[in-house]
């Protein structure tokens, strides 16, 4: 058998087309880039987005249908071009993986061709809309006339298209903003990360309380000719209770007692006191090869000042605990009347007039003093859109196991 | 704690040479075929019960650190392996996967990660076991479905044709696949509960985009009738990306600003 080569754009087109006509509107994407001197792309907000991405899917649908049987079509909407965009999109993203991503003020040529924002430049842009268009064309087929066993590609390439269009569509009316609250205060103003004018918001916050708990204290051992903070032998965090041991070259140390929260009392020996102003304290037993010895030490705080126990010119020192978890108490008003009291928390968001609040961070400096909570507030109109394509996505997978249970049924 | 686990990986990895030793030779004497999987199957128990009592040592899943994930996948591994050699009658594929499984106990061994007992807020959350037992459990599928390519691709430089090998590597990656899916979806759900944004292009997730965007162009390419034995190739390199993201991603400049570096600073 001869085989015959095909010449390059002699119908059915196929890979070679694909590779090329994608890499050639990577390029453009590149040089409109360079063109716009590397400002990336505005995306208008609410209603012209919503109209744009409805104009757009209407002309992919048509396109699909009514051009369906045209050899350009055809291509527009096959397997060939799509393997080449994803490509494209991987490279693209694969630049967004390794350089890291945010804003420059230098003007070297990886920022004016947009790779340090590679995911809102313009060859990002074009690919994920040619992508959308050749994904979308070949939806339309199983579309229409729609049937029974195509459901499951429906649902997959649907969700994928639903998600991801709204998703790039929708990005301009992403709303998020950082309200810093002092205890015993309202506010009513959020920055944005980049900018220093605040911006009023349609609600207030009212902080009642911020508290913080942590997790139990670690032991360490401070060299001060060097400055290091030395590990122990067995290389694992050691948290702080009574019983817990700890070795390092030469040194042993045991913890005789642990009081979580106390102050100092007479004669040195800490009493425990109330959660709000105790400190941890620990009585531990150090033997090193010069002496044995016995001593309390704390973490300290704002107040009071840390104590660590000396010997062979180490110090054994106890550092706050990593946070457990913090929360806010809010109450949150509009003024149409609209209130809400709630515990804001990390993981555990608020909804309040369609905005969601978040627990975001506090005074770290101050720890669990942190008389300063940090909640972020955000608006997504469009998030429920892209959930909408996520659920779809996620039905066509468990269809996907049923059927191919059932297939292999058959099979047997 | 660490010397538990040397203890319980050496027993495994012990396990599973000796289970490996006599399977090879029950070719000729048929009667070592109970004791060799028994033996196998009890390397992957003892990981599994190690696991179960590391876990309630711990409070909590151990799911956190590369090394905690390591131990998963060392329990894991051989268990697809038998269960392909149950199904698919295809037996090289376990000796694979209890190698890649001692492999990947020798790095725990031998970088005895520094464990962190503690867990931040932002990770307390009932998203936290579906998002990383889907990851792993994809991440299984799709290590076997690059094996089995590997060795498929080695079939073919020595020109024997092998069909079953093929489908199995198809399959597997199918199903891992599916996994991945899962596992971007329940985490971008997660993202939004606790960071408030579905998705931020953190490096992981361009990277797990990247490992997904990898077996969907394998998908459509097999979809589109491309010879099989050329995807071999591919089956076998796709598992690189993911090994990027499993761990590669901590070293790259990008991540800096991860949220899944996990380091204490």
């Amino acid at each position: 058998m001869v085989v015959v080569r095909r010449r390059l754009f002699q119908a059915p087109w196929e890979f070679r087309e694909s590779a090329l006509f994608t890499a050639l509107a990577v390029v453009a994407g590149f040089v409109i880039q360079i063109a716009s001197s590397g400002s990336g792309i505005a995306m208008p907000h609410l209603p012209f987005n919503a109209i744009a991405l409805s104009l757009f899917a209407a002309i992919v649908l048509c396109t699909g249908l009514v051009l369906r049987n045209t050899p350009l079509v055809k291509w527009l909407g096959g397997i060939p071009l799509g393997l080449c965009l994803i490509l494209a999109i991987a490279l693209l993203s694969l630049i967004g993986g390794v350089i890291p991503q945010q804003a420059s003020a230098k003007s070297s040529l990886p920022v004016l061709l947009g790779l340090n924002q590679i995911f809102s430049s313009w060859p990002f842009a074009g690919a994920v809309l040619l992508f959308l268009a050749n994904l979308g064309i070949s939806l339309s087929w199983k579309l229409i006339p729609v049937k029974p066993q195509n459901i499951q590609f429906i649902l997959f390439h649907a969700g994928f298209w639903i998600a991801l269009s709204c998703a790039v569509f929708g990005s301009s009316d992403l709303q998020r903003l950082v309200v810093p609250i002092n205890v015993g205060k309202a506010n009513n103003l959020g920055y944005t990360m980049d900018s220093d004018t605040p911006q009023q918001l349609p609600f207030s916050i009212f902080l009642h309380d911020f508290s913080l708990e942590e997790y139990p204290p670690q032991l360490l051992l401070y060299d001060p000719h060097n400055d290091k903070l030395l590990m122990n032998k067995s290389q694992a965090i050691l948290e702080v209770r009574k019983g817990t041991t700890a070795t390092w070259q030469g040194i042993e140390v045991l913890v005789l007692e642990y009081l979580p929260s106390a102050l100092p009392g007479n004669n040195g020996i800490p009493q425990p006191a109330d959660r709000a102003k105790g400190i941890p304290f620990a009585k531990v037993r150090i033997n090193s090869a010069s002496a044995q010895r016995e001593a309390w030490i704390s973490t300290g705080s704002p107040l009071l000042k840390p104590d660590a126990a000396q010997m062979d010119g180490f110090y054994l020192i106890m550092v706050p605990g990593t946070p457990k978890s913090f929360r806010s108490a809010v109450t949150v008003q509009d003024e149409k009347g609209h209130e809400t009291i709630a515990n804001l928390e990390v993981n555990h968001p608020v909804n309040f007039i369609g905005w969601k609040l978040y627990q975001m961070g506090y005074d770290e400096k101050a720890g669990r003093w942190s008389k300063l909570s940090l909640i972020e507030v955000i608006h997504d109109p469009w998030l429920p859109a892209v959930y909408l394509g996520f659920f779809m996505i996620m039905a066509a997978n468990i269809l996907f196991f049923w059927n191919g249970i059932k297939r292999t049924e058959v099979k047997k | 704690m660490i010397v538990n686990f040397n203890t319980a990986a050496e027993l495994a990895i012990a396990c599973w040479a000796t289970g490996s030793l006599l399977s090879f030779f029950s070719g000729r004497t048929p009667a070592l075929k109970i004791p060799a999987f028994a033996l196998s199957f009890a390397g992957s128990a003892i990981m599994a019960g190690f696991i179960a009592f590391y876990w309630s040592a711990l409070d909590r899943p151990p799911l956190r650190t590369l090394g905690e994930t390591r131990l998963w996948y060392a329990t894991l591994i051989p268990l697809v392996g038998f269960l392909v050699e149950y199904r698919w009658k295809i037996g090289w594929l376990k000796y694979y996967c209890m190698a890649l499984a001692a492999f990947f106990l020798a790095i725990n061994i031998l970088h005895p990660e520094v464990f962190d007992k503690t867990l931040m807020p932002a990770l307390q959350s009932p998203w936290f076991v579906p998002h990383v037992v889907v990851y792993l459990v994809g991440y299984v599928l799709l290590a076997t479905s690059s094996i089995t390519a590997l060795h498929n691709v080695y079939m073919q430089l020595r020109s024997k044709g092998n069909h079953t090998g093929e489908s199995v590597s198809h399959y597997l990656a199918l199903l891992g696949f599916v996994l991945l899916t899962f596992g971007l979806i329940f985490g971008a759900l997660w993202a939004k509960e606790a960071w408030g944004h579905y998705w931020t292009w953190d490096p992981k997730e361009t990277w797990a985009f990247l490992s997904w965007l990898a077996y969907l162009g394998y998908l459509h390419a097999f979809r589109y009738k491309i010879d099989q034995s050329k995807l071999q190739w591919y089956l076998a390199l796709a598992f690189l990306v993911l090994l990027v993201c499993w761990f590669g991603v901590n070293y790259l400049p990008s991540a800096q600003n991860s949220v899944h570096t996990y380091t204490q600073s």
